[in-house]
């Protein structure tokens, strides 16, 4: 038996997948990121066009 | 460095190791050093991982950048957020329910041994060339603009991260991560309102702007696609993606961070935080560059920014050669001043035509500059033998050192080490935790105790710390391979990526297809460094592609021996 003489780990594999703190679903969480990232790259390229 | 600046720099420093020995209190489990016992919360590991990105070369070099080449640095972010969408996604449910210290323990799970030995050595090679010139590189800029011995200045950070990585593990690190990142962008926000603040009477911050934009110094969108082009919106989104994917989701020294959370959910937020702060700190970081352009429009810059080469080339043996380069740069600058200054009038006034003469003019001054300053370089590197003079790295410390009031220089040069002193713990940390856990647990010492890891991690944690600080002291003789090693770092990740995502979504590849074909990975990246001229973010693509189809192809050739 393997690592015999230290403490065994606690069960992790069914730890669930807890909802995030807001926007109800992950999936929307990392759609809002992408949302943003758009909204970021957008505003510097009329940042760049607008002084350059 | 003035009382005030030496008082500000020492109690940042002396904070930061205290609150690293008072929050990695009660770390006397394996799970407790190395883990944290999976207790930390989402903003302690957001900032931590940032800090570990940010080395003190990001803030000495980014803005010199921004100052030499313009903004479009911050095009090598915008693919952070999505690999951080997909790591979220992904890897972090995966890790934290194999319940396994190390990302390479993970690919034991999936694949083999071997599978795991391998990406644990190549992890191994990699992030221990790197440690040593987290601390190196500051120092060596400190050396030149303070004239502080380098080897002093790397054995001080050594010591001190040392003192809190040793005795508090990953939980000292991450906490005093948090401080230094509070510090670093604090340092941030104080720059920049004191650069606004010192432009000009006569220039408002507008006008600034209009001006840094002219100068082509807000160029941070690039749309132009070209493989050849280092930094452009493409390589960018998908070169910057895969190094993301690399860099956040196989290298230990960021999954460890993450793997410390509470819940799985705690992790996620931590990266995705990450991945909305990130691009507008670099933005910030560059734009404080930008500004320090502008304000050496006004102000007249030393012809080259490295206090040695200036020395030199006004020591009598040059005093002959150098006088009519400085006379006709100083006649340069006036011509470039007066320049910005007929630029930022015919911007209020709207006037169209003497806004297009006096960008004319402007641009051949600023020709007239640089062949000056090349020429300054030249005569510098002919009287010293030293090749490929590069002063980029000196432009901010150089305006720091020169024109900020005292305090907040010595709260700037905090930042320097904080950046440093983050990077290094959290690279220790995580060399050290790969040795314990892959190589040490696994095929010398597999069946001891739990205080038994703890006091082999603790002196790993030490070994690593001290290797890191010994590369450092050396670090000067390799000169130029410096670069290289840098280079070597970029050219293990892709295939990193590759075995990891095989592990992730290729259910049917074996131990063997994936072994094969990091291997495989490895050689098409070194054959692409030395064969082609292709932009070294590129490698990432190219690697991870290969290993994925040799890891798919020798699967299929050799497919996995199920029981009938």
């Amino acid at each position: 038996m393997i690592h015999s003489s230290v403490m065994p780990p606690p069960d992790r594999a069914h730890l669930p997948d807890e909802p995030p703190p807001f926007l109800g679903t992950w999936p929307r969480v990392y759609a809002a990121i992408l949302v943003y990232l758009a909204a970021l790259i957008t505003l510097f390229y009329v940042f760049t066009r607008m002084f350059s | 460095m003035r009382p005030l600046d030496w008082v500000v720099l020492g109690g940042a420093l002396t904070a930061i190791v205290s609150y690293g020995l008072y929050k990695g209190r009660g770390s006397d489990t394996m799970s407790k050093y190395l883990l944290a016992g999976k207790t930390m919360p989402w903003y302690a590991m957001a900032l931590s991982i940032m800090a570990t990105q940010a080395s003190a070369i990001t803030f000495i070099s980014t803005t010199g950048q921004a100052y030499v080449d313009g903004m479009r640095f911050v095009q090598f972010y915008f693919g952070m957020p999505i690999a951080m969408v997909i790591l979220s996604a992904t890897a972090v449910p995966l890790f934290h329910r194999a319940n396994v210290y190390t990302a390479y323990e993970f690919l034991e799970k999936r694949f083999d041994t071997k599978t795991r030995a391998l990406a644990s050595i190549v992890f191994l090679i990699q992030r221990g060339l790197a440690v040593g010139l987290s601390l190196y590189a500051p120092a060596i800029v400190l050396a030149v603009i303070f004239g502080w011995p380098d080897r002093l200045t790397t054995l001080v950070m050594g010591a001190l991260i040392t003192i809190y990585t040793v005795t508090g593990g990953i939980k000292a690190v991450t906490w005093t991560d948090v401080q230094q990142m509070i510090i670093i962008l604090c340092g941030l926000v104080v720059a920049f309102f004191m650069i606004v603040h010192m432009l000009p009477s006569g220039i408002s911050f507008l006008d600034a702007l209009y001006l840094a934009g002219a100068t082509g110094k807000l160029n941070a969108v690039d749309m132009k696609f070209d493989l050849n082009n280092r930094y452009n919106l493409w390589s960018g989104l998908i070169g910057g993606c895969f190094l993301a994917l690399s860099y956040f989701g196989c290298d230990q020294s960021q999954v460890q961070r993450y793997l410390t959370g509470k819940s799985i959910a705690q992790s996620k937020l931590s990266l995705l935080f990450t991945a909305m702060a990130k691009i507008p700190m670099q933005f910030l970081i560059l734009f404080v560059g930008a500004m320090v352009f502008v304000f050496f429009l006004f102000e007249r810059p030393p012809l080259l920014f490295q206090n040695v080469a200036m020395n030199q080339l006004q020591s009598p043996a040059l005093r002959e050669q150098f006088a009519p380069i400085d006379t006709r740069f100083g006649q340069a600058f006036e011509q470039r001043k007066q320049a910005a200054e007929a630029m930022a009038d015919a911007r209020r006034l709207h006037d169209d035509s003497r806004r297009a003469a006096s960008l004319a003019m402007y641009r051949s001054a600023q020709v007239e500059i640089n062949n000056l300053r090349a020429s300054g370089a030249k005569l510098y590197q002919e009287s010293s033998g030293e090749k490929g003079f590069n002063d980029t790295n000196y432009i901010f410390l150089s305006f720091v050192t020169r024109y900020l009031p005292p305090g907040v220089v010595g709260l700037l040069i905090a930042v320097i080490f904080a950046a440093a002193m983050s990077s290094s713990s959290g690279e220790v940390n995580s060399l050290a935790t790969v040795t314990v856990i892959d190589v040490y647990r696994r095929h010398i010492r597999p069946q001891a105790t739990d205080r038994h890891y703890l006091w082999v991690s603790r002196l790993a944690t030490a070994f690593w710390a001290s290797y890191a600080v010994f590369f450092a002291q050396y670090a000067k003789k390799l000169g130029s391979l410096i670069e290289a090693v840098n280079l070597l770092g970029s050219l293990f990740y892709g295939s990193l990526l590759g075995v990891f995502v095989l592990a992730f979504w290729f259910r049917r590849v074996s131990g063997t297809g994936a072994f094969v074909g990091m291997l495989v990975g490895e050689a098409a990246i070194f054959a692409a460094y030395w064969f082609t001229s292709i932009s070294f973010l590129w490698y990432n693509v190219i690697g991870c592609v290969v290993v994925i189809a040799t890891g798919v192809a020798v699967s299929i050739a050799r497919p996995i021996e199920r029981p009938a």
